[in-house]
């Protein structure tokens, strides 16, 4: 007997590769949008810090806007660096 | 003395109980009176001669009269027809001997009037009462069936006569009876009939006589003619108006027979005759109720088969909204709806999908017989319940036949959702400003929340979800089928579904169906994303020869109903592939990477065996397990339920398909071994062509459902560690109270306790006197 594959096709799903699964200041799943999104992934990313603490980019922001002073991790306290990885 | 008796017997022979009459002038009689004035016995006699009279007519005449009465009803007669022309005849004979012996007495009785006269005292009473009274005095029981018999005949020949102008003649001409009066068209005997029909009458109603003897079998013959008539022409046909010719039916053939009876035989009415036209009206009104009356109950009788064939059956709904003007209908309608709904829709033998067919059937029949809904309201009740708790799969049925290919009353009908939408507006705004022409709800209407009253005018949809009461049940389930759908039919035409979910969206709302908008969007861009990876450096370089052609569906898993947390091993040689295609995405995507769901997608496959070739597209387990079998030809369930990592169990079944197939044996238990050789049991077909295996690849709503309640667990043991006990109403309040924030809150009192039901069940909680406790151990 000989099998021929002609064609494959699965299924999977993406996932951030992060230290977390939720977005400490939303608390929603990575792999969900920030509250003022309707998709996820390429529509609502993460950007990470250099405290190795991850957001999502629109949360993160906004959080940063509100501050007065000090641009603080809101997590760790550490003042707030973005990593470009 | 002697000469004056014998003038009295000469002038009145009935003194010495003769039945006669004897012509006497004027003179005989005065001499008479004079000869009685002297004797002084003028009032004896005249009392007397009334005495003899009375007697005659209750000993003699109305015996006679009823006698043939009695007698016919002892003999059978087997042959019905001949039996009623039979009864025509007695019933004619006696009436003409009644009315000559009427008449006869009557002559008697003016001459006695006019001794009366001479006496100058009322001596004598009214005849003609003393007349009714005694002959009614004997009624026999059985008098009606003659009498009923004699109309009969009588009102058949004229329906007859009647129909033969409209009718074609040829058909008449084929038949060779006569309709009317049975005997064969050349002895005809419609004319003398309706001769002596007409005679008979007059004699009634110049004794006075037709309304006592005939009046009350007259109405029970008419009504029972009205019924037939109604049966014969109506019955089971609903695609036309009849109530029109119905009462030209009975305004023209009926009231124009009853005329002739009552009108001694001629049609045309006498305008001065007001007594007679008074009692034709009279009549007339009280049948046209009956019609009414007969005709809407049989409309209702037959409801369940109008609501099957609407619209077709339009025209009998539009006849019952005529009759319910008049008549107070609605109580019978809901009643005999109702139990026709339970007999004929609502038991084990029916099918979901038509319970809801049928359903909306009625939603819409009764919609064109009522705006306001409020009936289709009380008789739907039954239905809702039912579906309701006997029927799991309603939800199912429902957002299937929304959606289906094929079109069906829902689709169509989510297809005119904006056109609702823009009727609603119009509705309401008509209401305001004819507001003169509201009119309060009759008694009869469910009256107990402001949600009936809302949903009342809702359309069809609307009426469903209802059923339900929670939109969020049914978008549930639409992401559900959804994601089955896209999941089994890969390379799927998403123009369909977006309408419908534009649709839906319409109906329901954005955001219950956004998920549904992000399971569209990532369909469409896997397709971008696949292609591009099929084209990266890093997906083509190390590609081998003759790699079969992969593709993915990426998803974004908060989105799509969770899949189930089964997995197995794919074959290395696909694994390596997938692995390169996962470090394409990587790259492509940065920062982000794939997990495979291995049961879920499609293959498609070339098996070359035995010279043979096949074309098959299978379950990528499916695929696995008969890719093992190219290079070990005989596999231990186990061994082979280790190698690709699933339970052995699932694995018997999935090699079930193989087995079908005819390409895999079970030689020993748990032995099974491909058939290459070239064995003359295991026949194939070169082209079986068969379509994925339809596995259920998501967990279902209802198994999601349990996972969200299990949130809760957490609360309620919390709130028993502290409150010790605590009934299920208080534990629904707290719940509500605090943890309305979570996802899915949205249950019920009776959700719950079947809930903590089943946690009694496992142990994990005590049911005692009305109260939720933690077991003490």
């Amino acid at each position: 007997m000989k099998i021929k594959v002609k064609s494959w096709t699965s299924v999977a799903w993406w996932k951030w590769i992060a230290n977390d699964e939720n977005c400490g200041i939303c608390r929603m799943a990575f792999e969900n949008c920030c509250p003022d999104c309707s998709f996820a992934g390429d529509d609502c990313p993460l950007v990470w810090g250099h405290c190795s603490h991850v957001f999502h980019m629109h949360c993160i922001c906004k959080w940063l806007n509100s501050q007065l002073n000090q641009q603080l991790c809101p997590m760790c306290r550490q003042t707030w660096r973005f990593n470009d990885r | 003395m002697e000469g004056s008796w014998n003038k009295l017997k000469f002038c009145f022979p009935i003194i010495s109980h003769k039945l006669e009459y004897n012509e006497t002038n004027r003179e005989k009689l005065d001499e008479l009176c004079k000869e009685l004035i002297s004797l002084n016995v003028l009032d004896e006699i005249t009392q007397m001669l009334c005495l003899e009279i009375q007697n005659t007519l209750l000993k003699q005449i109305v015996p006679e009269f009823w006698k043939p009465f009695f007698e016919n009803n002892l003999e059978s007669q087997s042959n019905n027809k001949a039996k009623q022309k039979c009864e025509f005849q007695i019933f004619r004979n006696a009436i003409t001997q009644l009315f000559r012996r009427y008449q006869l007495l009557n002559r008697i009785m003016v001459q006695v009037k006019y001794l009366e006269s001479k006496t100058g005292k009322k001596l004598i009473y009214n005849f003609d009462e003393v007349f009714k009274s005694s002959l009614l005095s004997q009624l026999p029981d059985s008098f009606t069936n003659i009498v009923h018999a004699f109309y009969y005949v009588s009102f058949k020949v004229f329906i007859n006569t009647k129909a033969d102008n409209d009718d074609d003649e040829e058909f008449m001409e084929e038949r060779e009876e006569c309709l009317g009066c049975e005997m064969l068209q050349l002895k005809c005997q419609c004319q003398e009939l309706v001769n002596a029909f007409g005679e008979i009458n007059l004699c009634l109603t110049k004794m006075g006589l037709l309304d006592r003897i005939s009046g009350y079998t007259l109405t029970h013959l008419i009504q029972n003619e009205i019924y037939n008539h109604i049966q014969k022409t109506c019955k089971g046909n609903f695609d036309t108006q009849h109530l029109k010719n119905l009462e030209k039916w009975l305004d023209t053939i009926v009231l124009e027979w009853l005329t002739r009876i009552y009108n001694n035989g001629s049609s045309k009415l006498d305008p001065t005759n007001t007594k007679i036209r008074e009692s034709i009206n009279c009549f007339q009104m009280k049948l046209k109720y009956f019609l009414y009356e007969k005709y809407a109950n049989s409309i209702i009788d037959q409801f369940f088969n109008i609501i099957i064939e609407f619209p077709e059956s339009q025209p009998a709904i539009d006849d019952l909204k005529l009759c319910m003007e008049k008549l107070d209908l609605r109580a019978h309608l809901v009643e005999t709806l109702k139990t026709s709904l339970k007999t004929r829709l609502l038991h084990q033998g029916v099918d979901t999908c038509d319970i809801i067919t049928g359903y909306v059937a009625t939603i819409k029949t009764m919609r064109h017989l009522e705006k306001s809904g409020i009936l289709l309201q009380t008789c739907t009740e039954p239905v809702k319940e039912y579906l309701r708790k006997c029927r799991q799969d309603t939800v199912r049925c429902v957002v299937t036949s929304l959606i289906e290919e094929t079109p069906s009353d829902l689709a169509e009908e989510l297809a005119r959702s904006e056109a609702i939408k823009a009727e609603e507006n119009e509705r309401n705004k008509d209401e305001m400003n004819n507001w003169q022409e509201w009119s309060p709800d009759p008694v009869d209407a469910i009256t107990d929340s402001e949600k009936h009253s809302r949903n009342r005018k809702s359309d069809i949809i609307s009426m469903i979800v209802d059923i339900y009461g929670s939109k969020e049940l049914f978008v549930n389930e639409y992401r559900n089928l959804l994601a089955e759908r896209l999941l089994i039919n890969l390379d799927f035409n998403p123009e369909k579904e977006i309408r419908n979910l534009e649709l839906l969206k319409l109906r329901f709302g954005e955001n219950l169906l956004h998920s549904c908008e992000v399971m569209l969007r990532d369909i469409s861009d896997s397709k971008r994303i696949n292609a591009h990876i099929l084209e990266s450096e890093t997906f083509t370089s190390t590609a081998e020869k003759d790699e079969p052609s992969v593709s993915a569906l990426i998803v974004s898993s908060q989105f799509w109903p969770t899949f189930k947390k089964e997995t197995m091993e794919l074959p290395d040689e696909m694994n390596k592939i997938f692995e390169r295609y996962k470090k394409s995405y990587e790259e492509y995507k940065g920062n982000r990477t794939l997990c495979w769901s291995a049961l879920n997608g499609k293959v498609n496959i070339e098996i070359e065996i035995n010279d043979k070739k096949l074309d098959l597209t299978v379950t990528p387990a499916q695929a696995t397990i008969i890719w093992h079998f190219q290079n070990q030809k005989e596999w231990q369930l186990d061994s082979l339920s280790t190698v690709i990592n699933m339970p052995p169990s699932v694995l018997r079944r999935r090699i079930g398909f193989w087995q079908l197939q005819g390409l895999i044996r079970e030689t020993k238990e748990n032995l099974f071994v491909l058939c290459d050789e070239k064995q003359q049991d295991c026949e194939m077909e070169t082209q079986v062509n068969v379509v994925l295996d339809e596995e259920e690849t998501m967990v279902s709503a209802n198994d999601q459902r349990e996972e969200e309640l299990q949130v809760f667990w957490s609360y309620i043991l919390g709130m028993l560690t502290n409150l010790d006990s605590m009934p299920l109403e208080r534990i629904h309040q707290m719940l509500k109270l605090f943890a309305s924030q979570g996802p899915g809150f949205e249950f019920s009192q009776d959700e719950l306790k079947s809930f903590l039901q089943r946690k009694v069940r496992e142990h994990k909680l005590v049911y005692a006197l009305g109260v939720y406790q933690l077991p003490k151990n």
